[in-house]
């Protein structure tokens, strides 16, 4: 069993608390991201399961051992650190094979492993060089077959492609992802960009700066479904309305009143309640359309072209509340051009529409 | 007017250099080429000869001189590289770095100070002076400089390092042994050669901390000086002249790569 | 928890015993003697046989005397004269290495190193050759019909002259040090602002040097100090600085408790002088800088 369970753990810093009875269970194979601004502690929590950072209290189980007073070096828990952290005065190969030297693995045995792990990380050449003399991405692979070549139960992978250029990145999630589902090692992603997580994740959790986690599951449904204003915000970009509740509709201020769809009787009439509605589902146009439950009008105030997207931003017309819009460029030579100052309606389903829980206005 | 004015202040820094250096070479230049004359009497040249050095080999004293400085310096050198890893490597660890002031102050004093209070305590508690208690005194001296020395090299350590190996499975002890002397190699190389060429270069301590039968070249020299000029010390004093100039090379070459001073 | 208990006190315990060796090797080797030097200051006639006396404050009462003082204030003025020059003559050749050669810089710095490396007596000796009756100035002069009679050495210009030899390097390099760390290109936007060469020195490039300085004159003063060696061997040989009457009483008089008490006066006396040089080497440059408000100082 690879899963992780870390319970209650509380973790303060010269003073100042940065985990606070922290729990969370990390489902055993699968590669779980956990995402959040900076400083809010998720590298601490990686350091606590790795063992290189003693909690305050609380307990950390793999799979169905107990690992809390397990000292770092004895736990099956390898990290590739956001430095890399290779060895200086030696090679590649050495590096590599640190782990298994260790433990007083024969020379054979190594070199065959080494080999293999090479290749598993596409790597085969440079195997003697100094490390000095690899590319960023190069030393990026030596530090994950050195991590990955004793078979751990679980790799903690501490923001591994910040160090990365944009090209190199996004081929390195690709290979992250396939590497994982071909050892079934369970990974643990560390990272504060949310387009990586949402690439590579099986399971998602979203911290928040408290060290608290705000939400937590499959990317898709975090991304569709965020329940609170911090996940719609941090995961993609949305556009936040408050209004109160009438019914089944939210009147929004001074705009008018658009319908919601409510499969659950939440508050009462009268109150006060946020939605959060992400801009490529709503629908922009100068023409009037039909099929739609809610419209707005406004003008637009501002076009910014993307290649694959366009964003508008549009003010609405009665309150001056300003909307973000994307909208993907299907075609050429589009039908409608839609520049600023235009007036347009902005049509959206109510099924679209997320009711944001836990709000405070 | 103005203009030769120019040219002289102009000129002046680099004459006032060139005059220094000429002043500090010109004795040692004149040590070196009389170290090659065949007279003995040091104010006739006579002719090329390397008469001089071949007695130098030929001496028991120089001999035993030179033996005895470099076992004491390599005692020192091994006494204070091994006594400062530990002693850093400790301290940092144990949170208690604030102790290693207290191996700065052996520089505050003036040598003659730690000279004679060495050989006082040495004398009181009937410790025979000779080659040990002068491993023990230039011991002292190598602690004051390669412990700075190591400490530095040591902090500079990425923490991360130590934490990786950890982190893949090796003792504290491995990590020690494959991580951290391994990356302390250039500060402990530097510090080593410091020491030995301080311990080479002392003559206070062995002044007072030393026996006749425990001569070292330093000692050498001085009771030579005593007696007059001879061109044996040239000799000798060329060859030690050479060794420094080697050592600050390797220095020098080291500091290039890795800054150390 | 025991077993866990234990193995974190074992590993505590493995760095505590890491230290140990040095830390003792200082205190009892560098603590303890000079401890042993106070103590056996306070005792009466205590000579390297055994204790004779007892607790006694004459030891320094009667070192208290004329002739000691003289030669403390002789030890201290040459060790000032020789502080003074080194630093007037050091100073510019590090300035010149430092900031103005760029060719050279490597094989300059290669030669101002080896001296400081090399075993003090073997240049006492260079010069010693050179100034010694059958030496080479000596017989230089000789060729004109200037010939001494007499060694040109056994006088206060030729010890002076040896020790500013020996010490230099250890005023240079200091003071190369702390110039090094200047940043050259403030230099240039010194002299692009306006300032001539005059104000660029006094206002940037002294400052930044006072550290090296102040380093620099510690290295040559405490040690010149306490300097008998060279006023030995080239001076007139009898004791009349503070280190060949401390090395009289401890190896040649074997009076231990004379030694250790005139010792342990001398440092007092070091501590004192060495403390108002400071002073007064700070209040030059500070006075220097009218108007820079130099927070560094």
């Amino acid at each position: 069993m690879r899963s992780i369970e870390l319970k209650n753990i509380t973790k303060s810093f010269g003073g100042e608390l940065i985990l606070h009875n922290f729990s969370v269970t990390i489902p055993s194979g699968i590669f779980f991201a956990l995402l959040g601004p900076s400083g809010c502690g998720k590298t601490t929590i990686l350091r606590i399961i790795a063992g290189l950072e003693k909690q305050d209290s609380g307990s950390i189980f793999l799979g169905k051992k107990n690992i809390t007073q397990v000292p770092s070096n004895e736990r099956t828990v390898n990290t590739v650190f956001q430095n890399y952290a290779l060895f200086p005065h030696m090679n590649v190969f050495d590096n590599i094979a640190y782990p298994l030297r260790v433990k007083k693995v024969d020379t054979n045995t190594i070199e065959q492993k080494v080999l293999d792990t090479l290749k598993m990380v596409h790597l085969e050449q440079h195997i003697y060089k100094p490390i000095q003399f690899l590319s960023g991405g190069q030393q990026q692979r030596v530090a994950l077959a050195r991590a990955i070549i004793s078979e751990p139960d679980v790799l903690l992978l501490d923001e591994p492609l910040a160090a990365l250029d944009l090209g190199l990145r996004e081929k390195m999630l690709i290979e992250l992802k396939e590497l994982q589902c071909k050892l079934g090692t369970t990974f643990v992603y560390v990272t504060h960009d949310q387009s990586e997580a949402l690439t590579v994740a099986h399971q998602m959790a979203i911290m928040n700066n408290n060290g608290q986690i705000e939400q937590i599951g499959e990317p898709k449904e975090i991304y569709e479904f965020p329940r609170s204003r911090f996940v719609a915000k941090f995961v993609g970009t949305t556009n936040i309305l408050s209004g109160k509740k009438i019914g089944s509709t939210i009147e929004i201020e001074k705009e008018g009143a658009f319908s919601l769809s409510i499969s659950e009787e939440r508050k009462e009439d009268g109150k006060e309640l946020s939605i959060s509605l992400r801009p490529e589902k709503i629908y922009i146009t100068k023409d009037k359309l039909e099929g739609f439950s809610n419209v707005f009008v406004g003008t637009v105030i501002s076009v910014v072209y993307q290649g694959r997207s366009t964003q508008y931003v549009v003010k609405l017309g009665k309150s001056g509340i300003t909307v973000n819009v994307f909208e993907q460029n299907e075609e050429h030579f589009p039908k409608e051009v839609i520049e600023v100052g235009n007036l347009v309606n902005l049509y959206w389903q109510k099924e679209n529409v997320v009711i944001l829980k836990n709000e405070k206005i | 007017m103005g203009k030769i004015k120019r040219y002289a202040s102009f000129l002046f820094l680099p004459l006032f250099v060139v005059f220094t250096y000429v002043f500090m070479y010109v004795p040692i230049v004149v040590l070196v080429v009389y170290s090659f004359n065949k007279s003995s009497l040091p104010y006739m040249w006579t002719s090329f000869s390397v008469d001089w050095y071949r007695t130098l080999f030929y001496s028991s004293a120089i001999l035993d001189a030179f033996k005895n400085s470099m076992l004491v310096a390599f005692g020192a050198v091994v006494l204070s590289l091994l006594m400062s890893v530990l002693l850093v490597v400790g301290l940092v660890e144990l949170r208690i770095e604030r102790l290693l002031t207290m191996f700065y102050g052996t520089l505050i004093f003036p040598e003659i100070v730690l000279g004679v209070s060495l050989l006082s305590i040495f004398v009181f508690f009937s410790v025979p002076l000779g080659i040990v208690t002068l491993i023990v005194g230039h011991t002292l001296f190598g602690l004051a400089y390669s412990v700075p020395i190591i400490y530095s090299r040591y902090k500079e350590i990425n923490k991360y390092f130590i934490e990786a190996s950890m982190d893949l499975g090796a003792t504290p002890t491995q990590t020690f042994f494959r991580i951290t002397l391994p990356m302390l190699k250039p500060a402990l190389f530097v510090s080593g050669l410091l020491v030995f060429i301080i311990s080479l270069d002392d003559f206070l301590i062995a002044f007072f901390c030393s026996s006749v039968s425990s001569q070292t070249l330093s000692l050498y020299i001085f009771s030579m000086l005593r007696s007059g000029v001879s061109p044996v010390v040239n000799a000798l004093s060329t060859i030690m002249l050479l060794v420094t100039s080697v050592v600050v090379l390797v220095l020098s070459s080291i500091n290039n790569r890795i800054r150390i001073f | 928890m025991k077993k866990s208990d234990l193995k974190s006190a074992i590993k505590k315990e493995r760095f505590f015993f890491a230290m140990v060796p040095a830390v003792v090797w200082q205190g009892l080797f560098l603590f303890l003697p000079l401890l042993f030097l106070v103590v056996i200051s306070f005792i009466k006639g205590w000579s390297y046989t055994g204790v004779h006396g007892g607790f006694t404050l004459e030891n320094y009462t009667s070192l208290l005397d004329f002739s000691h003082l003289r030669v403390l204030f002789r030890s201290f003025f040459l060790a000032l004269i020789n502080t003074t020059v080194c630093l007037l003559v050091a100073f510019p050749v590090s300035y010149f290495i430092s900031v103005k050669s760029r060719r050279w810089k490597n094989c300059l710095l290669f030669f101002l190193v080896v001296p400081f490396f090399t075993n003090f007596l073997v240049l006492v000796y260079s010069w010693f050759f050179i100034l010694e009756r059958n030496g080479v100035i000596n017989k230089f002069l000789s060729l004109f019909g200037l010939g001494v009679s007499g060694p040109l050495l056994y006088n206060m210009p030729a010890v002076l002259l040896v020790m500013v030899y020996c010490y230099l390097p250890f005023m240079a390099m200091p003071i190369y040090s702390s110039l090094e760390k200047i940043d050259k290109s403030l230099l240039e936007a010194s002299s692009d602002l306006g300032a001539n060469f005059r104000q660029t020195f006094f206002k940037v490039v002294l400052p930044m040097a006072f550290s090296g300085i102040r380093t620099g004159v510690f290295l040559v003063f405490v040690p010149s100090f306490g300097e008998f060696v060279i006023p030995t061997l080239i001076g007139k040989g009898e004791p009349f600085l503070v280190g060949s009457l401390v090395s009289y009483y401890f190896t040649q008089s074997l009076s231990p408790s004379f030694g250790a008490a005139f010792t342990s006066i001398s440092c007092v006396f070091l501590v004192i002088v060495a403390f108002l040089w400071f002073v007064l080497l700070k209040l030059i440059f500070t006075k220097n800088l009218r108007g820079s408000d130099n927070g560094k100082n």
